[in-house]
């Protein structure tokens, strides 16, 4: 056989690396399940917001996911990018799949939010300084992704991306302080509140605490997998360009081989 | 309790979704770059640099 000068080697995942990933979905699964069980049957009302509370268990767990997590580690991946010492498009794609993860929990986030509030305020949609700064996140990174999808070449693409996520993460600290800065009809932070001494306390506080692992289990495997997504499809990226390559060749050694003959 | 469920509803089914996408989107992919690759090896055609004395 003819060694293949010209083909990329495909991107393998070791069976390890599979294991693992499988391993942090089932443990994602078995803590989501958990902390529904906990949270719907197990936890007690809360004496002024009688089961609402129940809705605490999640949202504030896929907040701290989307608006922490998933779009600092976009902006961190998106510097170590930029910095030319540490460039490589292992972080553009980590930038990218945080991002994408990032923005479907921003979206649950907004909605969980929300179906607390109409109870609790009266209104689905309040234009409170929290909701609000939450709500031009979304609109920043989808700007992020829409961005990605315009054709570039692979590190044209990864430099201004990175440009994007960091001007866009200069929201984040304006939707955590929103609460402080502001008068806001969002509620002040229940744990990681100024004095770091949390207002929920017992099963309750435990359930929470709960809450917040399985949803980041959750954003990592789905980060894990998204990420191995990117790997794929920039191997696609330039493996069909070379088996594209390879049939132009064969068509001009087919040609070559009859004006020989 | 109806926005409760509501919520765990509508919060669960999004990642749900969302997770089923990301893992057909990879099986998806996992499959052309086996093909992309199987091309590579297998239906490589010869090229006259590489292809030594007999040129296959």
């Amino acid at each position: 056989m003819i060694p293949n000068r010209n083909v990329h080697p495909p991107p393998v995942q070791s069976p390890r690396a599979r294991w693992a990933v499988g391993i942090i979905g089932i443990t994602a699964v078995v803590a989501t399940a958990l902390t529904v069980w906990l949270g719907l049957w197990v936890t007690p009302p809360d004496q002024s917001q009688g089961d609402l509370v129940r809705l605490v268990y999640i949202h504030p767990g896929v907040a701290w996911v989307a608006l922490y997590l998933a779009f600092a580690l976009a902006a961190v991946s998106s510097l170590l990018y930029l910095w030319p010492r540490t460039r490589s498009m292992f972080w553009d794609r980590l930038a990218a799949a945080s991002v994408e993860v990032g923005v479907v929990f921003n979206v649950c986030t907004l909605i969980s939010g929300s179906i607390w509030g109409k109870p609790t305020w009266g209104v689905w949609w309040a234009w409170d300084a929290r909701l609000t700064s939450t709500a031009v996140l979304l609109v920043l990174f989808l700007g992020y992704l829409a961005l990605r999808r315009v054709p570039a070449e692979p590190d044209v693409r990864a430099k201004r991306s990175a440009f994007v996520a960091l001007f866009a993460a200069v929201d984040i600290p304006i939707v955590h302080f929103s609460v402080l800065w502001w008068r806001t009809l969002h509620q002040g932070a229940t744990v990681l509140n100024p004095n770091l001494s949390p207002t929920i306390h017992g099963s309750m506080a435990w359930t929470l605490l709960l809450g917040f692992v399985a949803v980041t289990l959750v954003f990592v495997w789905m980060l894990l997998v998204r990420y191995r997504i990117g790997v794929l499809e920039d191997y696609l990226g330039t493996g069909e360009l070379d088996v594209a390559l390879r049939e132009r060749q064969a068509e001009g050694a087919v040609t070559d081989e009859e004006e020989a003959a | 309790m109806r926005y409760v469920v509501a919520g765990y509803v509508v919060v669960l089914s999004i990642l749900f979704l969302y997770g089923a996408q990301l893992v057909w989107r990879r099986r998806k992919l996992t499959r052309a770059v086996a093909r992309v690759a199987s091309f590579g090896e297998v239906g490589a055609p010869a090229r006259s640099d590489d292809a030594g004395g007999d040129g296959r």
